[in-house]
């Protein structure tokens, strides 16, 4: 097996699983904002409460299977009361109230995260049928990897299938697309509303989860992963979730190899394809909307 | 008559005030002022784009992290750089890098124009980080000799002296806050409004709606970059979190809601609001941005047009019923 | 010598033909006023003729200069006012100081950070003279938004007016406006178009028939007809495409 070839997949990997969790945090983020056209700028604290939640259901519990369950479904709980009891009561105001209501509710969960688990970093402990290596072709791959990549395929393929083949799906779609029209065709908005902020901070949750065995769980988490999904976002164009897909493989691929090759400077590249996007296209690859 | 010899006598109170304001409350509290006075120029020439032209930015921070940078590095790498050359190195390098957005950020507006800010504002805290050689990473840039202020062969200031830094912080900051205000009585400052209100009127008046839109946000982010730059001065540090941090871009628009965002003065007692609040809390606890968490939370759900809004809807409700 | 003339001027929106082969030609000092049906095209040749759109194809020539496709801020200060169908006044400012902006505009008063503009006399007298000429001296510091419908209208159109420009485009000045209101618009108009060269889009018959010096009938995206009053009255093609609409003072045509 040739090391540089075997050096590469293995970047490879570690940015596809990066990239496929970029794009769970970045879906949610795009689809709230395509639907209600607010930006929830406290997605990616969910996302940090979630990988919290998961440790604390391995610590009372030390199935991680039972945290990959529950913590997301108890994120998208709190995403969905935060819609109902704050963020519909605001609506009225304009989209600054709406955002510096979210930059309150993210402060609120990152400190309240900080009293209850302190400032350290607690680690994560995958479970034995996800470590080590599988060999295939001569080539060896991480199953945990592989793991997120399957689990985040699973939950795209889900998504698509109801946002294209059924009503419900078809009414979100066209409440991306406009608002009003759904509006006039006397379905519950709200109710909607309330179920994509749901599957959306679920989402984020599940990305959560999936990020903790990796990077460990610590406070900075929504700052660090929450930065490059939004970059994702706002490259992929607003709404768009064909291009935060593209996007967030991109991002993730970039992440990886640019770590193997300028180190240091890994971040930056991402910063700077985003930044040659938008001076191009102000509105990102797949954008339309204001 | 009577009207303009109040005024007269509210400025010379203030200023009687400020000037009895360290012997009065002594030098921790003068601190605290000139944080408090910092944040307001930072909020209000912030308020300059948000509350004047309409435009919201979540990047704002970098105007402020590269007036405090420009100025720490130019005291750090020029040895015997004085004092008022080195403020406005920080103000300049906030310009520029203004000047360099502009062209970009003129042709968007509304979500497109607050996502950039983000965005590039990301990018200069990352580069804050990494180019660990020019900007020193995680521990920054400290440590710097602080020039005194000299007028050469009259008179010269020492400005590690605490009482001396509060006297020149102020003047810099309430002069600045200053030229902001009158910046709004002038023609352009009309514009500015204008162009808020209505930028396709502007246009059919013969005035150039992004130049307008450019020339105000060079402005605002030098005024951010002064900010920055006496920040850099008074704490003889700056790093890429108190520099660049996203949280940095999210103080002026937590003061000027809290303020009162439809009103110069609104982000001023914004940032008088929040120096009180942390001085409070900071003595419970060490968590004050959950308390400023739940203050935002509460303003945008019972209080959306800010302290200035409140004080005048409750002003006007009383004075209708003593009308009555 | 014609002030203002469109020269074979095209437009479609996105493969839609609005206008075909449009030959405007407005003299100095009359008042032009442009009829026709609902989407005959007249609001799309103002934005084509003010710089809001460039055209297809085609050219717009003011005073002998070819502006086709020059931003609305530019052809402004070549000296064309415009006002707006749908009122467009800066709604949170007062009625003086949206005059005033007017005003600092003829007077090249724009990029100014170094006084106050309160402090500028020559401006101030200005602004407040219009106001009285008109009647919103008793209105001067109440905001735009909360003006009365026919005072905000009157504002809307002095304010194009109050560029002193050399000519004047007028898009439905009267649109909305009850009988009074309409009458005594009329009489504004009339009044503070004195000598200027005045393009008009008009629905009320009554209101082209009583200002207009001449009239063009926009049809279909392209003109039917020039001409005086009397004529366009008399024109049978005029009066086929309308159906018989015009009505009208009769004394026009003695």
């Amino acid at each position: 097996m040739d090391p540089v070839t075997a050096m590469y997949v293995a970047q490879g990997m570690h940015g596809l699983a990066y990239g496929m969790i970029l794009f769970l945090l970045a879906s949610g983020l795009t689809l709230i904002f395509g639907m209600m056209g607010i930006l929830n700028l406290a997605h990616a604290t969910f996302f940090m409460l979630s990988a919290y939640l998961c440790y604390q259901v391995i610590a009372w519990t030390g199935s991680f299977w039972l945290a990959l369950l529950i913590a997301p479904i108890v994120t998208g709980i709190i995403g969905v009361l935060l819609e109902r009891f704050l963020l519909r009561k605001v609506h009225a105001f304009g989209h600054i109230g709406e955002l510096i209501l979210t930059v309150g509710v993210s402060l609120v969960i990152l400190e309240s995260v900080k009293v209850f688990w302190g400032t350290e970093s607690l680690p994560v402990q995958i479970p034995n049928v996800l470590q080590g290596l599988v060999t295939a072709g001569g080539l060896d791959y991480p199953i945990y990897r592989l793991f997120i990549i399957g689990l985040s395929l699973v939950i795209l393929i889900v998504l698509m299938l109801i946002l294209y083949k059924t009503r419900l799906g078809m009414v979100v779609r066209a409440a991306v697309s406009d608002a009003d029209m759904v509006d006039a065709l006397g379905i519950n908005v709200p109710l909607v509303f309330m179920l994509v902020f749901g599957v959306g901070t679920w989402m984020a949750g599940v990305a959560g989860v999936a990020i903790a065995p990796i990077l460990t769980v610590f406070p900075g988490l929504a700052d660090q992963v929450g930065m490059d999904a939004f970059i994702v976002v706002v490259v992929g164009g607003f709404g768009s979730l064909g291009g935060a897909l593209l996007v967030a493989i991109i991002c993730g691929l970039l992440n990886s190899y640019g770590v193997q090759f300028v180190s240091q400077l890994a971040p930056v590249l991402m910063y700077i394809f985003m930044a040659i996007v938008l001076v191009f296209k102000p509105m990102g690859l797949f954008g339309e909307r204001e | 008559m009577m009207n303009k010899m109040l005024k007269w006598i509210l400025w010379l109170a203030g200023f009687v005030f400020l000037i009895l304001y360290p012997k009065l409350f002594g030098i921790y509290y003068s601190n605290v002022f000139v944080t408090f006075a910092i944040f307001a120029l930072y909020a209000t020439s912030y308020n300059l784009l948000l509350g004047y032209t309409g435009l919201l930015s979540f990047g704002h921070a970098m105007f402020f992290g590269t007036g405090a940078y420009g100025t720490a590095l130019a005291l750090t790498h020029i040895s015997g750089f004085p004092l008022i050359p080195a403020l406005l190195a920080g103000a300049l390098a906030a310009a520029i890098l203004a000047l360099i957005l502009c062209p970009i950020m003129v042709r968007v507006g509304g979500t497109a124009f607050a996502m950039l800010h983000l965005a590039f504002g990301g990018l200069m805290y990352v580069l804050a980080l990494k180019l660990r050689h020019i900007t020193g990473g995680e521990d920054g840039i400290g440590g710097f000799d602080i020039p005194p202020f000299s007028i050469p062969g009259i008179v010269s200031f020492d400005m590690t002296d605490p009482l001396q830094f509060f006297y020149f912080a102020m003047v810099v900051l309430i002069g600045s806050i200053w030229i902001l205000w009158f910046f709004t009585k002038t023609p352009f400052g009309q514009i500015m409004i204008a162009v808020r209100d209505n930028a396709k009127r502007v246009d059919y008046l013969g005035f150039r709606v992004p130049q307008t839109k450019a020339v105000i946000y060079v402005f605002s982010g030098a005024f951010c970059g002064v900010a920055g730059a006496v920040y850099a001065l008074f704490q003889n540090l700056i790093s890429a979190e108190d520099g660049f941090h996203v949280m940095t871009s999210f103080a002026p628009i937590m003061l000027t809601m809290v303020g009162g965002i439809g009103s110069f003065f609104g982000p001023i007692f914004g940032s008088a609001i929040f120096g009180i609040l942390e001085e409070l809390t900071t003595r419970y606890t060490e968590r004050v941005e959950l308390v400023f968490g739940l203050v935002l939370i509460f303003v945008i759900m019972f209080a959306p047009m800010g302290f200035v809004g409140t004080v005048k809807m409750i002003k006007e409700k009383w004075f209708t019923r003593q009308g009555v | 010598m014609n002030i203002l003339e469109t020269q074979g001027l095209y437009h479609d929106f996105s493969g839609l033909k609005v206008l075909f082969d449009v030959n405007l030609q407005v003299e100095p000092g009359e008042r032009h006023a442009i009829i026709g049906p609902n989407g005959a095209g007249k609001t799309t040749l103002f934005n084509l003729i003010t710089g809001t759109y460039k055209p297809s194809r085609g050219n717009v020539v003011f005073k002998e200069k070819d502006i086709t496709g020059a931003g609305p801020w530019k052809i402004l200060r070549q000296g064309m006012g415009r006002s707006f169908q749908i009122t467009s006044t800066f709604d949170r400012m007062t009625a003086f100081q949206n005059i005033r902006l007017a005003v600092m505009s003829t007077r090249g008063i724009r990029f100014n950070m170094f006084r106050k503009v309160d402090k500028m006399q020559n401006v101030t007298e200005e602004a407040e003279e219009i106001l009285k000429r008109i009647n919103l001296d008793g209105e001067r510091d109440i905001q735009a938004g909360n003006l009365s419908y026919g005072k905000h209208r009157s504002l809307e159109i002095s304010m194009a007016l109050a560029t002193n420009p050399d000519l004047v485009m007028l898009d439905e000045p009267t649109a909305g406006m009850s009988k009074d209101e309409t009458h005594y618009a009329v009489e504004l108009i009339r009044r503070l178009t004195e000598g200027k060269t005045t393009v008009i889009i008009e629905h009320d018959m009554d209101v082209v028939f009583s200002l207009a010096d001449r009239i063009t009938v926009l049809h279909h995206g392209t003109i039917l007809a020039t001409g005086e009053p009397c004529d366009i009255r008399d024109n049978q093609a005029v009066k086929d495409a309308y159906l018989g609409e015009m009505g009208g003072e009769e004394d026009v045509c003695y």
